[in-house]
């Protein structure tokens, strides 16, 4: 019994690690900079509710947002797509460099951004990619193939091959196969790549610093670096821009917390 | 019966799941072909084609309209560069001290929490949330944490009456690289812990009884029983981690960018910096940096899974 | 008829004007922060725009980093602006040929040493707008409640300066504001003055460009005193990681320091109203020169440099009208409403008996501090290159200062960052 207690005492010390930060942030994000100077722990006073909206609109949130946004559903629709196929093919067809050239896919994970990062840059500027979106969607998409590859492959191959014998007979052809057996039943895996390679990238950072200088193109995590280098450390309203960028993933957690564990611990297991 | 052979066959393929090897149709090329393309396409113009290019930098001196073929002397320059093997030691020393802690502090969590605590549930969701936030936020948050004055960290210590192990925690060189070590340890130490319930929930329950950290002699237990049976998920997260922190570079950037003192300079914020920072728009020295780690990285990962080589191939 | 002339005319004047050419030139700068200065340029390029109909020019305006980055791409790619601001200390640019020949500007309405820094084999590039001398600011408030006096010299010796700190520790008070967060050069301002004054002009430069060992007594010397000045706790606890932005308002506003260590720019951040980061009405700014060092060389050596300037783009398709815009600022009357609006100082002659404006009394204390001064032209920043640039900063920037290397350690890496 006694230690039972001791670990509970343990499990809420950690609790009060992982999460007091957070807890932190977010009284901060409803105070203004000058109460927080007085006294950085107290509970808000007045619920400055106020800040969030002047965080969106005065500086800049809602363009970083909606950038966010636009790069991360436009890569993790063609990556989900793209992916899928090239798993499906893996998993199903054999011909001879089918494991080579998984392979050479798959070991791409292991590689340090430093050895691709400097070309690619090169790369989009000399093809005017450079500060576009488009540009870095493109990027984005590439890092998170080999990834996505492999767990969509291990996925696809645990489907039973009757099924696809079985279409074949009924005349499918090979794409309706893919489109009409295989995804349907790898909707579960497709879920979680989607959830994790939509965390990933939204957090993303180091591409992003290379590939954007523009002001109108930032996604959010630079949008929010931007803060720490301007003239007056606005504690207040960093904070309340952080709950800006932390909410929706929370807002996900909230509602998917399962799946999304399941989406980033996905291959992790032994 | 006809189908008995292909039937039998099917059966054997349902449990491989892969296309038996006497199958005798013609494999469909255009389809393969046409699944293969887009990921292919967008492989080697955006990952393979860019690693050749920086291998062809690196041995070049890569101005503005100017390349000019240089041999080795990026590379010869590399080997007396200190900068670089500080940046080098200070990303090793990370990446091998980083998975030990998370490792071993998330194995004490998965224990506990498997141990039936009330509230687990709770607790599980709550212990994961620091992996889901940007290394940004993470990095902002706590560089306040870490601030000498008002930070939380030495609030807690004058608070505690500790007020003499108060430190300028990422602006000291000896203590900036552990300060930094702690956040990483922050953030994963949740994911490891998550991954590793579940996968004691997958050992076998009469195991797992004589593992319940309530019962006298646990410790003996947790070595000789617990541990082994879950050293494939174990040394697969070690490795992760591993993996992870020789690419840092989010959160080197937004705390210290290298400093105090290139304390905690990381090969990624060392290649940065000259590819951008530094007064000049070479860019082969930087690719040179990036194609000798790589081979590092490499080489470390390499030695990993030989070292772990229960396992026939990489797979984590 | 006349819908026909009316067509007719209203079509050939657009040729005309397209003829004459409607010439738009690309401008980049930084201080989008700094509305005084911003402000400045702004009203230049109305002037120029309406002296010469016809042209046009676009400003952007940045915050220096991100300009930085910005304009390396964009050099690189060909699509960088006609114009852009620029410091002496980048080099590269006119390595790598990206900067258009600005020989043919009024040379002779601008300062020799300021056209000196900006040359480059024997050519100048870049058209020096800004200079600045490094000061040490006070709140005169603050001076005469811990008893020191400045003496009308407005140099306090080295021992009154360490007194000074203890004394203002002793009320709980920061005696120097000063922040390395997020710059490379404010925390070496307290050592390179200090070597400046200590070796002496020809000295000091030698020091910088690895031709005098750092390991000099003298050198050893004068770190020796800033370091006795650090232990008493000149500077604040959050040196750091303080900002600059933030280091001024720990000056004038929140907590308040006694001095503080800043180029003669001060006042782009501090005359803006208090609530965009500027000091309070009725600050008692109060300006006094570097502290003299014991056994110096020459203890009226300052340093004098060039900080914000413009160059134009070797690639730009109107060298002319670049030209020509440059060229407009090369006037004294532009000197002097720089001087009396921004109230820094200028690479441009001025007539500065002629400066008036609402700050003409600060502006006169400025002008007394450099009395009788002898200028060092250049920062470190801008005379050193490369690992020794690298490790001066990491060092003297912020190591030194701070406190975590010791003197010998210091000078020890500086000799091995230059091959010694």
């Amino acid at each position: 019994m006694i230690s039972r207690a001791f670990l509970l005492v343990v499990v809420v010390a950690y609790t009060a690690f992982a999460a007091g930060p957070f807890l932190w942030v977010a009284t901060m994000s409803l105070r203004t900079t000058s109460e927080i100077a007085l006294d950085h722990y107290a509970w808000p006073g007045t619920l400055h509710w106020e800040k969030f909206p002047q965080a969106w609109f005065n500086s800049n949130y809602s363009v970083y947002f909606e950038n966010s946004l636009l790069v991360v559903a436009a890569s993790v629709v063609v990556l989900t797509v793209v992916g899928a196929m090239a798993a499906h093919c893996f998993a199903r067809y054999r011909f001879r460099t089918n494991r080579l050239l998984y392979f050479v896919i798959f070991s791409a994970i292991i590689f340090p951004p430093q050895i691709t990062i400097i070309a690619l840059f090169q790369i989009l500027v000399q093809y005017g990619l450079y500060n576009s979106l488009v540009g870095l969607s493109l990027v984005y998409i590439a890092v998170q193939l080999p990834l996505t590859v492999y767990i969509l492959e291990s996925f696809f191959a645990r489907i039973p091959a009757d099924l696809f014998d079985a279409a074949r007979i009924d005349g499918y052809s090979e794409w309706q196969i893919f489109w009409k057996v295989s995804l349907p039943i790898a909707m579960p895996a497709i879920a979680t790549t989607v959830i994790l390679n939509t965390i990933l990238l939204w957090n993303e950072f180091l591409y992003a610093v290379v590939l954007i200088t523009d002001e109108a193109k930032r996604t959010l995590p630079l949008g929010i670096q931007r803060f720490m280098g301007d003239q007056l450390e606005d504690v207040g309203m960093i904070a309340t821009g952080l709950m800006i960028a932390i909410v929706p993933v929370v807002v996900m957690y909230v509602f998917f917390s399962e799946k999304l564990i399941q989406g980033m611990t996905a291959g992790a297991v032994k | 019966m006809a189908g008995a052979a292909p039937a039998q066959a099917a059966v054997a393929d349902a449990a491989s799941a892969r296309p038996a090897a006497t199958r005798r149709e013609r494999q469909p090329w255009p389809a393969i072909v046409g699944f293969l393309l887009p990921a292919f396409t967008v492989y080697t113009a955006f990952t393979a084609y860019p690693v050749v290019r920086t291998l062809w930098n690196s041995v070049h001196s890569v101005l503005p309209r100017n390349e000019k073929f240089v041999g080795l002397a990026n590379y010869a320059a590399l080997a007396g560069d200190e900068l670089f093997w500080r940046s080098v030691k200070n990303t090793f020393v990370w990446a091998c001290v980083s998975p030990l802690t998370e490792v071993s502090i998330a194995m004490l969590l998965a224990l506990a929490l498997y141990a039936k605590i009330p509230g687990r549930r709770f607790f599980r969701i709550a212990w994961f949330t620091p992996v889901l936030m940007s290394y940004v936020v993470v990095g902002i948050i706590w560089v306040w944490i870490y601030n000498y004055d008002w930070g939380a960290a030495n609030a807690i210590l004058r608070a505690l009456g500790l007020a003499r192990f108060a430190q300028a925690w990422i602006g000291d060189p000896a203590i900036a690289l552990p300060s930094l070590i702690l956040i990483t340890t922050w953030m994963w130490t949740g994911f490891n812990m998550v991954v590793l319930l579940a996968a004691l929930h997958s050992l076998p329950s009469e195991v797992i009884e004589a593992a319940e950290l309530d019962n006298c002699g646990w410790a003996a237990k947790l070595w000789h029983v617990v541990i082994p049976m879950v050293l494939p998920t174990l040394l697969n997260l070690v490795v992760l981690s591993f993996i992870g922190k020789m690419k840092i570079f989010d959160l080197v950037w937004i705390t210290t960018k290298g400093g105090p003192l290139w304390s905690t300079e990381t090969v990624s914020t060392y290649t940065y910096k000259r590819a951008f920072e530094w007064s000049t728009f070479d860019l082969g020295y930087p690719s040179t940096i990036a194609a000798v780690w790589f081979v590092f990285v490499l080489a470390a990962v390499l030695a990993l899974t030989w070292a772990f080589r229960r396992r026939d191939r990489l797979e984590y | 008829m006349r819908m026909l002339r009316v067509v007719v005319s209203v079509v050939l004047l657009a040729f005309a004007s397209a003829a004459v050419g409607q010439v738009k030139l690309t401008l980049w700068s930084h201080w989008a922060a700094e509305k005084i200065k911003r402000d400045f340029v702004e009203d230049a390029i109305k002037r120029f725009e309406a002296a010469n109909p016809g042209v046009k020019i676009e400003a952007s305006w940045y915050e220096k980093t991100a300009l930085y980055a910005a304009l390396k791409t964009a050099l690189r790619a060909g699509t960088a602006p006609d114009l852009f601001y620029a410091e002496p200390d980048q080099v590269e640019y006119m390595e790598n040929n990206l900067l258009l020949d600005l020989s043919p500007l009024n040379w002779s309405a601008i300062e020799p040493w300021a056209k000196e820094i900006w040359s480059y084999k024997g050519k100048p590039y870049g058209l020096p707008l800004e200079a600045s001398t490094v000061e040490v600011y006070y709140n005169k408030k603050l001076m005469s409640d811990l008893g020191i006096t400045v003496p009308p010299t407005l140099q306090l010796d080295a021992a009154t300066v360490a007194d000074l700190a203890r004394r203002a520790r002793a009320k709980g008070i920061t005696p120097m504001a000063l922040g390395v967060g997020d710059r490379p050069f404010p925390g070496a301002y307290l050592t390179h003055e200090a070597l400046l004054k200590k070796l002496g002009v020809k000295d000091y430069d030698n020091l910088l460009k690895g031709k005098l060992a750092w390991t000099d007594a003298r050198v050893v010397d004068a770190l020796r005193q800033v370091r006795a000045w650090t232990d008493a706790g000149l500077l604040p606890t959050t040196f750091t990681t303080l900002k600059l932005g933030e280091a001024h308002t720990y000056f004038h506003t929140n907590p308040g320091a006694v001095m503080f260590l800043n180029g003669s720019w001060y006042t782009s951040r501090a005359f803006n109203p208090p609530d965009k980061g500027g000091q309070p009405a009725n600050f008692p700014l109060g300006v006094m020169k570097f502290p003299a060092i014991a056994g110096a060389a020459c203890n009226e050596c300052r340093t004098m440099s060039v900080q914000g300037s413009y160059v134009a783009n070797a690639a730009t398709k109107h060298p002319k009208e670049a030209i020509a815009f440059l060229n407009s600022f090369a006037r004294p009357d532009v000197a002097n409403r720089w001087l009396e609006n921004v109230l820094v100082q200028t690479g441009i002659k001025a007539d500065y008996a002629k400066v008036g404006g609402p700050h003409a009394a600060y502006f006169r204390e400025l002008g007394a501090t450099s009395e009788g001064a002898r200028f060092y032209f250049g920062m470190p920043n801008q005379v050193m290159e490369g690992k020794p640039k690298e490790v001066f900063t990491q060092v003297f920037n912020n190591a030194f200062p701070a406190g975590s290397i010791g003197v010998d350690d210091a000078v020890k890496q500086m000799n091995a960052a230059f091959g010694k």
